[in-house]
């Protein structure tokens, strides 16, 4: 069994699913009372560090409620991208790996004063960061639709979405340069004696840039309080991982660095949470950084909702982008089995947080809410023209050019 | 002969060199190394040339630049096809590393390579670091490097295989809007050679310069202004470094009125440059520049379309010019 206490010299830890860990903690303390070992010290080795289990129920319904927001909004973009024209968009759709954004978030300071709070440097597969940092979905659907009034006033669209005032500095749509970048805010943050966390979500294709290894050299170097977390989904677009990584498990890779990598179950909220807690510790201690692997998974294509149906989650037809290698039927039904809403769900019922009418109850409210976003949105002015000439700079407009 | 697309033909090229260089190498990551085109054989350079050969990388634009210019420098002819995504990552490899070696090695080093550069610009809704148009710029200011952009598929084709065989380095700007663009393309192997502008139209009133997917609008705006009896000289640059100045000056000599378009920012945009080059030769003539507002690409459509030179505006400048 996998301890949570991190080493920084030892291999990459992996961490079991919590219904086959706790099923194997259960086996493991009646084999501890039959050859006489304290069942409390088999339990307590399986306990240590399930921090998730510490929080209160609001908190974890929190989180249960973040997983679900994320996936009714993304459904919804999906549904409209296939059936709705007024509502144009391009998506690259987070479902399937909700539970990694919940349970990073969770574990950072999120509501304050921006130079208090944590931040994170997200993806352009990006509603999961953004709305498990706290961004309005409100604001955050009308942005999609670049609407005047959205998130980013129409200039970012879904690629560039940001929002200081969560500490949500921002998507990016290219691969790699976020990590350094967010190294940056953690070298501040050590700078002037801040006890605020930088974190970075990065998909398996980060590893193979150069930005991965100068982020993670660096932060080691420093001791910065910079947490860097692989979404390991399989594929860096059209590609699966294997093109761009030799390691089975990226988190190895911390090892070069000496400092703590761990693989964690993207699917289980309540492992990426504790992960995630273990490290924002550190790096709040002076620590220093941590990689963190989620394995993860995408439900949809790399962008858009090819061979997707409205009303129906997943994306099992034909990818015309996806020449060179694509994901196996089986894989997506595989992963389906194992889905983020439905562990997070299990997990509360079991500990008795909620039971299966106030899921229920949960689920409904989430989904009015999303539906009011996307009512809202639909209500919102377009943006003006002229418009694109202001905010190049603090000050001042640019000229036009187009006319001659 | 048949209809070709761009990108067709330019495969096609790129098949047919590596067809006779064995060793040539071919370094992609999310544009696919194949290309289909109706009423011709699909073109897969992986399957046909192999993985050794024919690489799928990570998203690692720095090392497929590096690496193309290190095959280049032991030997290999190499190419890569680095996507719009990730365009400007390798800069430091391109205007630093291949842009000097030549010269810094006193003659020494040959880096017979081709950096396909795509370019976006085409298209509202993916906001700034997506649709923006700018390389062209960038790469025409470095020394050694050769820089063209088709704007057709023929001379996609054709100065694809010119760029394959020419010993030094280039950099290919491969405008993302032309992918479908189709013309008939022959299906033999010939050149178009890296260093001469294309006049695409004659005319005496006015001489209008573009060059890649701008292009698509100049001729579209020059088809307009002949209609209504301006006589309308439309040139293709296809090359920005070196840029083909005794056409532009033999035009603009005849004309005495120059219209430049451009996607690329207002600054530096090589309409500048044509402006400067042409203004030192040409004594009496009057001048006008289109181009990108000094600003980012807006994801908004309202904003973006706004922004972006189209063929009205060239029309309507034009007639300003002219008039």
């Amino acid at each position: 069994m996998a301890s949570a206490q991190s080493s920084a010299d030892g291999p990459a830890r992996t961490s079991l699913p919590s219904q086959t860990r706790r099923t194997l903690l259960k086996g493991f303390a009646a084999a501890g009372a039959a050859v006489s070992i304290s069942s409390k010290i088999a339990w307590a080795d399986g306990e240590i560090g399930y921090w998730a289990k510490d929080l209160p129920n609001e908190k974890l319904i929190d989180m249960y409620s973040t997983i679900l927001r994320i996936r009714w909004f993304d459904r919804t973009l999906a549904d409209k991208q296939l059936s709705d024209r007024s509502f144009r968009n391009l998506i690259h759709l987070y479902c399937g790996q909700e539970a990694v954004a919940a349970g990073v978030c969770a574990a950072l300071n999120n509501k304050g004063p921006f130079e208090e709070i944590d931040v994170i440097f997200g993806t352009h597969r990006p509603t999961g960061h953004a709305i498990a940092k706290g961004v309005d979905m409100k604001k955050l659907a009308a942005e999609y639709n670049f609407k005047a009034t959205g998130l980013n006033r129409g200039y970012a669209g879904e690629m560039h979405l940001a929002d200081k005032s969560v500490g949500y500095i921002g998507a990016d749509g290219i691969v790699g340069p976020a990590a350094v970048i967010a190294s940056g805010a953690a070298f501040a943050f050590r700078a002037r004696g801040s006890k605020q966390v930088a974190v970075v979500f990065g998909g398996d294709g980060t590893y193979a840039t150069p930005a991965f290894h100068s982020s993670m050299n660096n932060a080691a170097l420093l001791k910065l309080p910079f947490v860097y977390v692989v979404e390991n989904n399989l594929y860096h677009q059209f590609a699966h991982y294997s093109y761009s990584s030799p390691q089975k498990d990226i988190a190895v890779a911390a090892n070069t660095y000496r400092v703590p990598g761990w693989v964690v179950d993207g699917q289980d909220v309540t492992q990426v949470y504790n992960k995630m807690k273990d490290a924002v510790d550190r790096a709040r201690a002076g620590e220093g950084p941590t990689l963190i692997e989620a394995k993860t998974y995408r439900y949809y294509a790399h962008w858009g909702a090819p061979g997707a149906e409205v009303g129906k989650l997943g994306s099992f037809g034909y990818d015309p982008q996806a020449i060179t290698s694509w994901r196996p039927e089986r894989e997506l039904r595989d992963w389906l089995q194992r889905d983020p809403v439905d562990i997070a769900r299990n997990t509360l019922i079991s500990w008795g947080v909620i039971d299966q009418a106030k899921a229920s109850a949960i689920d409904a409210a989430v989904k009015q809410e999303v539906k009011e976003a996307f009512e809202w949105e639909a209500q919102q002015p377009l943006c003006k023209p002229e418009d694109a000439l202001k905010n190049v700079f603090v000050e001042g407009t640019v000229a036009a050019r187009q006319f001659g | 002969m048949a209809s070709k697309s761009t990108m067709y033909a330019m495969y096609e090229a790129v098949q047919h060199e590596m067809r006779q260089r064995k060793d040539m190498t071919w370094i992609f990551e999310l544009t696919p190394a194949v290309a289909s085109n109706p009423g011709t054989p699909v073109i897969n350079l992986e399957k046909e040339f192999g993985r050794t050969r024919v690489t799928n990388t990570g998203i690692d634009e720095m090392w497929m630049a590096g690496a193309t210019l290190g095959a280049g420098l032991v030997g290999t002819t190499a190419v890569t096809y680095i996507p719009y995504q990730g365009s400007q990552i390798p800069f430091e490899i391109i205007q630093n590393h291949a842009g000097k070696l030549r010269y810094m090695s006193g003659g020494d080093s040959t880096m017979p390579v081709v950096f396909i550069i795509e370019i976006s610009g085409q298209a509202a809704g993916f906001g700034g670091q997506h649709s923006d148009y700018e390389a062209d710029s960038y790469f025409a200011h470095i020394p050694g490097v050769k820089v063209v952009i088709p704007s057709r598929p023929y001379d996609a084709k054709g100065m694809m295989a010119s760029a394959i065989r020419d010993p030094n380095p280039v950099v290919y700007l491969f405008p993302q809007g032309l992918r479908q663009l189709s013309e008939e393309v022959p299906d033999e192997q010939f050149t178009v050679p890296l260093d001469k502008a294309a006049v695409r139209t004659t005319g005496n009133d006015l001489t209008i310069v573009g060059s890649g997917a701008g292009m698509t609008m100049v001729l579209e705006a020059t088809d307009q202004l002949q209609k209504v009896g301006m006589k309308v000289e439309a040139i293709d640059l296809r090359s920005l470094k070196p840029i083909d100045t005794e056409t532009l000056v033999k035009s603009v000599q005849k004309t005495k009125r120059l219209l430049t378009f451009d996607q690329s920012y207002y600054t530096l945009c090589p309409g500048a440059e044509v402006i400067a080059r042409v203004a030192e030769n040409v004594d009496g003539a009057r001048y006008k520049r289109i181009a990108f507002p000094d600003a980012p690409p807006p994801a908004s459509p309202e904003m973006f379309n706004w922004m972006r030179p189209n063929a009205s505006h060239i029309v309507a400048a034009a007639r300003k010019v002219v008039g």
